[in-house]
């Protein structure tokens, strides 16, 4: 991959730099990785691993959104598609008899392949048309599911596993989709792929004159994040057990899909990481505290973060650090 | 299905559209002038039910008054929003990611704050006119229909002539047409940005009074009629007031004419279909399509 990278794109794309920048990428995963793998030797209770297996669940489908959202600069507020549908075809697979490995595939499968429904139309198109199709899009999955007979429509669907319920071996798949979606993140950032969404994100137009095709690049970068978001409603549907449309295909899900990157740091690696675990453990105490108002919080803190810190925690930390070391220089 | 009825579908989309546009155009303002997507546009439209509902509950308003005083309570709502939130973010001649959260936000705090003030009960307003109809021959017109009918094309009207005839109207369009252009002939973008803004959130607020005559509301009312208000103007190519009326017959005859083939459970799939249709058969809207066939004469 020996290219410069085009005028006037970010220059944190990931490109060759020598020495501590380029271990950096590998040691950070293990910092965040090695306590959560270790979890049981701090003998945990049932509720935080239940909070934990969550929230991991919400790290894939965040950073799935990142990919998309971040990286290619495309907004979707209908992730919740991908996550029910993922959630739906695990379960439905799962109690076919199908391995889980293989049912949470298929369900990331089935959640790229609606992902190429919804951006072949929209792509193609300069200007806000995903956006606004993707508010429309949950809502029509949502209502048609719920009148779906096949599986149990409004009722929703139960999952009936046969042996024990091992609530670490179901902890342990979240944490490996996690760490995949990562690994995933990390690899696109630093790929011609990752080069070409940066730029259809500062300019659409420039970016295909210098080659880039930004329908083909935006739809398979969809598909990719649909595929992660899928997986992770397929680990959520598995360990839940019991599924239903007004669960999983929820607009509150799309919107709290987008909000996790939002409050971590749009378009970075671990901005993405950093929300989900921010909103997975703030957002049971608001709820639970604030059971009227959570909507009014969040709704608040987007309007915030967006008027005063786009770039979420982790742009907030860089001032900080920035800060630190002019002190230290004094 | 006899000629009657039909001709009674027919009657009935063509009264929905009126309503349809009235709640549409103010999101195509805003989109015209500042290029923002205004997702808050569902919130107002709550608002404004509830202003035309409580207007009626506690001071026995009559709600089509109600509506008229919904145009400037709102209109000095959206300066002010704009003043507070909106002038704070940078526009372009593409709708930014910024912006689309920034109204997202809104949206989010306004539904919440409907659900603090007035609970998640559903609400409606009940008139003397509400059950009534009148017939002319096998042909009936629910009365109240008629009315908000007849209100939102005066308000439409009302539009027409400030855009064609004052000042303000002028810089409105101008600035839809071309931005820079505008600024260049002097047209102040931030003055006439706020007051486009605040007559998008008067047509909303008060296009959310029209609605609750005809429905019941809850503070999550909205949000089925704003994917309906985006379809309509996407319809109408984003940008043009006659498109949303196009756009408004469209999706009304469309809904209206479904319950023939279509339980009505899907119903609400149907704005959303014809999203995706209109996306990939007529990508600039039906004006578009008046548009092109004006470059080939």
């Amino acid at each position: 991959m020996e290219q410069e990278a085009p005028v006037g794109v970010n220059e944190d794309v990931g490109d060759a730099k020598p020495g501590f920048s380029r271990i950096a990428p590998a040691v950070g995963p293990l910092l965040v990785l090695a306590p959560l793998a270790a979890l049981p030797l701090f003998g945990p209770g049932p509720n935080t691993v239940r909070l934990l297996f969550v929230t991991l669940t919400l790290v894939t489908a965040s950073v799935g959104w990142n990919l998309l959202g971040g990286f290619a600069g495309q907004i979707s507020f209908g992730f919740a598609v991908f996550y029910g549908l993922g959630a739906y075809t695990a379960a439905l697979s799962i109690n076919a008899g199908i391995p889980p490995v293989v049912s949470f595939l298929m369900g990331a499968a089935v959640a790229s392949v609606a992902s190429l429904l919804i951006g072949l139309p929209t792509f193609r198109l300069k200007g806000p048309y995903f956006a606004i199709a993707t508010i429309g899009v949950s809502e029509a999955v949502r209502v048609v599911m719920m009148n779906v007979p096949w599986t149990g429509g409004a009722s929703g669907y139960r999952i009936v596993e046969k042996g024990r319920f091992f609530q670490m071996h179901h902890y342990y798949t979240a944490l490996g989709l996690a760490a995949l979606a990562v690994g995933i993140s990390i690899i696109v950032r630093r790929s011609k792929l990752g080069l070409a969404l940066t730029a259809i994100r500062e300019d659409q137009d420039a970016a295909s004159d210098l080659g880039v095709n930004p329908f083909a690049t935006k739809l398979l970068i969809h598909a990719l994040a649909a595929a992660l978001a899928g997986a992770a409603g397929g680990v959520y549907a598995r360990y839940a057990a019991y599924i239903d449309p007004d669960g999983v295909f929820a607009f509150r899900n799309g919107i709290a899909i987008l909000l996790m990157p939002i409050i971590g740091g749009v378009g970075t690696i671990w901005g993405p990481v950093i929300g989900a675990f921010v909103y997975g453990l703030i957002h049971e105490e608001v709820v639970a505290n604030f059971p009227q108002a959570h909507l009014l919080i969040f709704g608040s803190l987007l309007i915030l973060i967006i008027l005063f810190e786009p770039a979420g925690v982790v742009g907030l930390s860089n001032k900080l650090m920035r800060v630190l070391g002019r002190e230290r220089k004094d | 299905m006899s000629a009657a009825d039909l001709l009674n579908l027919f009657i009935a989309a063509v009264l929905l559209a009126g309503v349809y546009a009235a709640m549409s155009v103010g999101m195509t303002i805003i989109y015209g002038v500042m290029k923002i997507v205004n997702l808050a546009h569902a919130g107002f439209l709550m608002l404004g039910a509830y202003f035309v509902f409580e207007a009626y509950d506690r001071f026995h308003i009559d709600p089509l008054v109600g509506v008229l005083l919904a145009f400037p309570v709102f209109f000095f709502l959206g300066m002010g929003l704009h003043w507070l939130l909106i002038r704070r973010i940078a526009t372009s001649d593409q709708p930014t990611l910024t912006s689309l959260l920034l109204l997202f936000g809104v949206w989010l705090v306004l539904q919440n704050l409907g659900y603090l003030i007035w609970g998640n009960s559903d609400r409606a307003i009940l008139t003397p006119r509400t059950l009534s109809s009148f017939e002319i021959g096998p042909i009936s017109f629910p009365t109240v229909r008629l009315v908000v009918f007849g209100a939102a094309v005066l308000s439409l009207v009302g539009l027409e002539l400030v855009l064609h005839r004052t000042w303000f109207g002028r810089s409105v369009r101008a600035l839809m047409q071309n931005n820079e252009a505008g600024q260049i002939v002097g047209v102040n973008v931030q003055r006439t940005a706020q007051v486009a803004f605040g007559v998008g959130i008067a047509f909303a607020g008060a296009a959310g009074g029209l609605l609750a005559m005809l429905y019941s509301f809850s503070p999550d009312f909205g949000a089925t009629f704003q994917l309906r208000a985006f379809v309509i103007i996407v319809l109408g190519g984003l940008e043009s007031f006659g498109g949303v009326a196009v756009g408004s017959l469209v999706l009304a005859l469309a809904e209206t004419f479904s319950i023939l083939v279509l339980p009505a459970s899907f119903q609400p799939a149907i704005a959303f279909s014809l999203l995706v249709l209109a996306l990939i058969i007529l990508p600039d809207g039906v004006a578009g399509l008046w548009n092109k066939r004006r470059r080939w004469v």
